[in-house]
């Protein structure tokens, strides 16, 4: 009896698994006979949009035409497009009702679908998008997926506000990672008065270096007091974010305090004042820098070889003999 | 003991093995099906990555840790040019590519130098690893990111470690020279770094099969499906390893094993546990247990991560010798690596991985393939001797050859619902041909090569039988 049941088993998820997978290759196959068809519908529908978007008249367009079909079509003009040509590219998909689909595809129980649909929406970027996107951001259930609609908005340059963005993500109720990161440099360059508020509140020194960092993306010269403040303070990890947001805004009168932390005590701020010399170019680091090839760590005397190979190409009068690291 | 008795002890001895045998063959099976649907449900749910590697490096352009490729290369004056400009082109912000000619009897090291204007140059070995001697160090006139080391032979494990030694970036990926590296390989395989928040130390990649492909200039131009059958089968047991076995473990933190043509891991951690190991010949499994054990001594926080994108290609071989060679000495490096660290086995000091992944690998690699040779040659023999219902010895063909078929089939299906990297119709029928056909003589010999594995390893051998390969250019 178990015999004969282990043998029926085997046999049913053989044959399971056999069936499944005729059932895809026949789709597969029938795919593929269907492939021209759909090849010239694609072209056809390309062709349609391509008129439409230029104003001339479309004698083309099909009903047969599926929205999937649409949809493809126009995720493909669109980065062939820019500016005005593109909005006008975005509203008559949305016009055609395209977007239905996806809106609707943003509500499915199941999160890599949501998220499908969010890459959408991020693609789309009008209006009825970036809503649907905060409304993702602010109440899906899943982390994920509230992290997708944050960087979708990122990319479409609606990312809200700093502190909505940190509670709704639970920023700084976790370690911190790249991610993190790159949301906060993505808001700076709108939100730079808010991450500067943001430095007053009782904060970690991880979330602190965090914000400091993320000034440097701000393109605000106005930060730069604050970076200089930053550069002072006990903490090494806010003494390295401000280098390397000063190394990133490309303010050259930064120069006097980024001299100043060549000598910093810990290993890791001194290789980001020597990063930020070679970012910022500044041509009167040269000398502290061949000081620096003999430093007592490897890295700080790697990154000054590195940093000095830069500047000299920059200011070839200063090229002498040098030490390898 | 009279004579019925010895046949009563002898009929039992036979019916206790074929019963063994058989429990054996289920539990692996067991495991495997159990695989198969942890993979479904890891592939059903999990996102899937974007449409092309824009947006990866639109997102993660500035974030990215630098990478150092790391290439070994043992005579390969043919193709290396090709291989390294290849690496050189591959899509990621910084990444640098060191080159380890290991002692090639062939013009290896002329072949890189007139290839890419190398120079002599000097740069600090930072950790010291290899134990065989460095002869020389190189730079390229053309591409900064291009380092060469030259040393004596020491095989791979030893060039391994002489470029980690060498290499300055927080993530190094160490990579078989003649692996073809997605273009987008190294962000997919960075990519779980960039969610990380300090915990991982080494993340995998699915590897295929680049037998039948199109490859030009050390890049795979299209995708192919070869029409002999041995590379056929064994694309069917990569998509069985990669696509289920590997996303079930790494899903469950039960990974053991990153395969050495491509694993990406933290430069630190590898330096920390003093690298490659030279006296096994299954080093990449040797390692990633290594990294384990190390990390749950210290009782580090830790995560060994898979991503089941595929990350890059390799060639298999083409015929059965070649094989041959390959499984004994995959089998034989398991069984080193569970001998040096048989004391995680069952013990709970080491979490899952001593009571899960270390037993699964003992059941896989230790008895396994003995206990599926027997029962081929008890379980009928019984049946013809009157000891054994015959129906068992059709429920042993279900376990070993029906559920093989399936789980074979089952793989497929992942392929093709989730990664759809092959090209037709046409490709899709000719590997589930192979699916269907490995279980009649391939599995089998698979099983005698592995007990060969066996033999080798209690003989100690430590001959390396380098596996034949053809070369890209003839196979395509």
């Amino acid at each position: 009896m178990g015999a004969q049941f282990v043998f029926f088993v085997s046999a049913m998820v053989a044959l399971a698994m056999l069936v499944a997978f005729a059932i895809l290759l026949l789709r597969r196959w029938y795919q593929e006979r269907r492939k021209r068809a759909e090849k010239d519908n694609l072209t056809a529908i390309t062709r349609s949009y391509m008129r439409r978007v230029s104003g001339q008249a479309d004698n083309e367009a099909s009903a047969k035409w599926s929205d999937e079909l649409k949809l493809e079509a126009v995720s493909h003009i669109h980065l062939l497009l820019r500016g005005g040509e593109r909005q006008r590219l975005m509203q008559m998909a949305e016009l055609d009702g395209l977007l239905r689909a996806t809106l609707r595809k943003s509500e499915s129980w199941r999160s890599a679908r949501r998220i499908d649909a969010i890459r959408l929406l991020q693609q789309f970027g009008s209006e009825a998008c970036i809503a649907r996107l905060r409304e993702i951001f602010a109440r899906d259930r899943n982390k994920a997926v509230r992290l997708e609609a944050a960087f979708a908005l990122a990319a479409v340059h609606a990312l809200p506000p700093p502190r909505e963005t940190i509670r709704i993500l639970g920023m700084f109720e976790r370690k911190i990672n790249r991610l993190d990161k790159a949301l906060f440099r993505a808001s700076a360059p709108h939100y730079s008065e808010e991450l500067a508020l943001l430095l007053e509140d009782d904060i970690s020194h991880d979330h602190r270096a965090l914000i400091i960092d993320a000034l440097g993306w701000s393109e605000d010269p106005d930060v730069l007091p604050l970076l200089r403040k930053a550069s002072r303070m006990n903490h090494a990890e806010l003494r390295s974010a401000a280098l390397r947001a000063a190394g990133q805004l490309g303010v050259p009168t930064v120069e006097p305090w980024v001299l100043e932390r060549l000598r910093d005590p810990v290993e890791f701020v001194r290789i980001q004042a020597v990063n930020c010399c070679a970012a910022l170019g500044l041509h009167g680091a040269i000398p502290h820098l061949r000081l620096l090839l003999e430093d007592e760590a490897f890295w700080v005397r790697l990154r000054a070889e590195h940093a000095l190979e830069v500047l000299e190409e920059q200011w070839p009068d200063h090229e002498q003999p040098r030490l390898r690291a | 003991m009279t004579w019925a008795d010895l046949q009563l002890a002898a009929a039992n001895a036979v019916l206790f093995l074929a019963f063994g045998c058989f429990l054996v063959v289920a539990a692996r099976n067991g495991i495997s099906l159990l695989q198969l649907i942890v993979a479904g449900w890891v592939f059903a749910t999990r996102t899937k990555p974007g449409r092309n590697a824009v947006e990866l490096w639109n997102r993660y352009g500035d974030l990215a840790f630098p990478v150092s490729v790391i290439a070994p290369a043992f005579n390969e004056e043919l193709s290396i040019v090709d291989s390294v400009k290849a690496l050189l082109a591959l899509e990621y912000p910084h990444h640098e590519v060191i080159v380890v000619n290991d002692g090639s009897k062939d013009d290896t090291l002329g072949a890189l130098i007139r290839g890419f204007e190398m120079e002599p140059y000097e740069r600090e070995q930072i950790a010291e690893l290899q134990t065989t001697k460095i002869l020389g160090t190189y730079r390229s006139r053309r591409f900064p990111n291009l380092f060469v080391v030259d040393k004596e032979n020491g095989r791979k494990a030893d060039a391994a470690n002489a470029g980690i030694g060498f290499a300055r970036t927080p993530l190094v990926c160490v990579i078989d020279a003649d692996s073809i590296i997605e273009r987008d390989g190294l962000l997919r395989a960075a990519e779980p770094f960039m969610h990380d928040d300090g915990r991982l130390i080494a993340v995998g990649g699915t590897i295929r099969i680049a037998n039948g492909c199109e490859i030009e200039g050390g890049a795979l131009r299209k995708i192919g499906v070869d029409k002999k059958l041995v590379p056929r089968f064994q694309v069917v047991e990569y998509l069985r390893a990669f696509l289920s076995s590997r996303v079930a473990n790494a899903h469950t933190d039960t990974l053991l094993l990153i395969s050495g043509a491509f694993g990406m891991f933290r430069r630190d951690v590898l330096i920390e546990i003093g690298g490659y190991r030279h006296d096994t010949v299954g080093e990449d499994l040797e390692l990633v247990v290594r990294m384990h054990r190390y990390m749950l001594e210290q009782k580090r926080d830790y995560a060994i991560k898979f991503v089941p994108d595929i990350v890059c290609w390799t060639e298999a071989p083409v015929n059965l010798a070649g094989i041959k060679g390959q499984r004994s000495r995959w089998q034989q490096g398991a069984l080193e690596t569970l001998q040096r660290h048989r004391r995680m086995i069952f013990n709970p000091r080491y979490g899952r991985i001593g009571m899960i992944g270390m037993p699964q690998l003992i059941l896989e690699d230790i008895i396994g393939p003995p206990a599926e040779v027997i029962g081929y040659l008890v379980v009928p023999a019984a049946v013809l001797l009157g000891i054994l219902d015959p129906m068992m010895a059709l429920a042993f063909l279900g376990v070993t050859v029906l559920f093989g078929t399936g789980l074979s089939f089952g793989s497929l299906v992942l392929e093709e619902i989730q990664l759809r990297r092959l090209q037709s119709a046409r490709d899709l029928y000719r590997i589930g041909e192979a699916a269907l056909l490995e279980n009649f003589g391939f599995r089998q010999m698979n099983l005698i090569y592995r007990l060969r594995g066996i033999r080798s390893f209690w003989r100690n051998d430590t001959k390396w039988e380098a596996v034949p390969r053809i070369g890209f250019d003839q196979a395509s």
